[in-house]
């Protein structure tokens, strides 16, 4: 076994073993145990918001409580935004941790001064794993194949939606969704790329969900033409180039690339 | 869930990169962009920078709009052409200053020393204290973060002058 496969499989154990499971792409949900939260059980929409706040900005590690007050109180008074964090917090507690006895530390998030920060130990974001299993099919690409189609597969299937759908209007999932949205594009087009000589039709497949994401991803046309191509599919890869002139006509105002023209000159 | 209503609009922006060599085997860059407002959740595609200027443009006249719907149209009409301002002037000069700080770094650099110095009379001129008392926190920061970008960009073309200096000699 390579140490990329040791790393695949560790991911799926980290899944598994977690204590707390959070899933942020498509949906919220939240486990504890495999005990499903109800949205009801969170109470005050702030102590949900607080939650997926540190979510969010799990990369930043350690979050200043002034931090997190400016971002989700910024029209309260310091003193009130102090109380809210407070009461947000304690609500987080009391849903994670319901049976956790009085004077004992929080489990899940790590309070160290004035500043808090998740337990990466404890928890399992679907977002965290998605992006752990892209970069390892990014970095066994080269050498290990098999790997990384399973590394880019597992991180694909892992993706159901948006990030955080339900806070699409609030600026500071914003950054987190557009990353992730990038990866996820990114992803699709690695793995069709990988799987264009052996399974075309599954290149398709791919590259189709990558122009549903974004149109104009012209990468993801060249590679649905060559899979066509590969299936002897001639009209439908000269169907998807004329897609793609549309499409990049439409929103620029542009020509395909010499690239994309080069594949359709040998089409027909 | 409800779209989030306050005085703050959030722009997201996407610039995607194609290098391609022409029919002269010259090789190309293209910038392709999306702009996304976030409160809003609309998108828009766009070559030129301008036309990202425009759309954040219309955008920030919404929100002035909204929050001025109260006043009377003569008040509110006021309040929106000095909303704007800035923003006609970026979006009538951007892309020139930009292309002539190309050709003429240090020319660039005295055009965007020139501008600063012209918005600081304008907002000497034209700001009422007043106005800036119910100021909260999140404008001052978005304030301190506007001028940080700005600080960082002027540090970057006075690394870019200094280098072509540099090749020049």
């Amino acid at each position: 076994m390579s140490a990329f496969t040791d790393r695949l499989q560790y991911l799926e154990f980290k899944k598994k073993d977690a204590q707390i499971r959070v899933l942020t792409l498509g949906t919220f949900e939240v486990f504890e145990n495999g005990r499903f939260i109800s949205s009801k059980a969170w109470g005050r929409d702030k102590t949900l918001q607080l939650f997926q706040f540190f979510i969010t900005s799990r990369h930043r590690r350690s979050l200043h409580k002034e931090q997190i007050i400016d971002r989700l109180w910024e029209e309260t008074a310091s003193i009130d935004g102090d109380r809210d964090f407070k009461v947000a917090l304690h609500g987080i507690h009391k849903v994670l941790e319901p049976d956790r006895a009085p004077r004992t530390e929080p489990k899940y998030i790590i309070r160290q001064g004035v500043s808090y920060q998740l337990n990466h130990e404890y928890i399992w974001i679907d977002a965290q794993a998605l992006e752990e299993y892209v970069k390892l099919g990014n970095e066994a690409v080269s050498t290990e194949i098999t790997t990384a189609s399973s590394a880019y597969r597992a991180a694909l299937d892992l993706y159901k939606g948006t990030y955080l759908p339900d806070r699409s209007f609030y600026d500071w999932t914003s950054e987190e969704r557009e990353r992730l949205h990038v990866l996820v594009l990114s992803a699709y087009l690695s793995l069709a790329e990988l799987l264009l000589e052996v399974h075309p039709l599954e290149t398709v497949r791919l590259t189709q969900a990558a122009i549903l994401l974004d149109n104009t991803w012209e990468d993801a046309y060249q590679l649905q033409m060559k899979a066509f191509l590969a299936k002897g599919n001639r009209p439908a890869a000269i169907k998807v180039y004329h897609r793609c002139v549309a499409i990049l006509d439409k929103e620029f105002g542009l020509d395909p690339l010499p690239e994309t023209q080069h594949i359709f000159d040998t089409i027909v | 869930m409800a779209q989030n209503n306050n005085q703050t609009a959030s722009f997201m922006l996407r610039f995607t990169q194609k290098i391609f060599e022409d029919e002269k085997g010259t090789p190309q860059v293209q910038w392709r962009g999306k702009i996304s407002h976030i409160q809003g959740g609309e998108q828009e595609n766009f070559v030129e920078v301008t036309d990202a200027i425009k759309f954040i443009k219309v955008k920030l006249s919404e929100l002035t709009k909204k929050a001025t719907k109260d006043k009377t149209p003569e008040e509110q009409e006021g309040i929106l052409v000095r909303s704007l301002d800035i923003w006609k002037k970026i979006s009538s000069t951007g892309a020139k200053m930009a292309f002539e700080t190309i050709k003429d770094p240090r020319k660039g650099v005295a055009h965007i020393q020139e501008q600063i110095s012209q918005v600081g009379e304008d907002i000497g001129q034209r700001l009422e204290i007043d106005e800036w008392r119910g100021a909260t926190k999140s404008d001052f920061k978005s304030i301190m973060e506007t001028l940080e970008n700005v600080t960082t960009q002027l540090h970057t073309l006075n690394k870019k002058v200094d280098q072509l200096s540099k090749n020049k000699k």
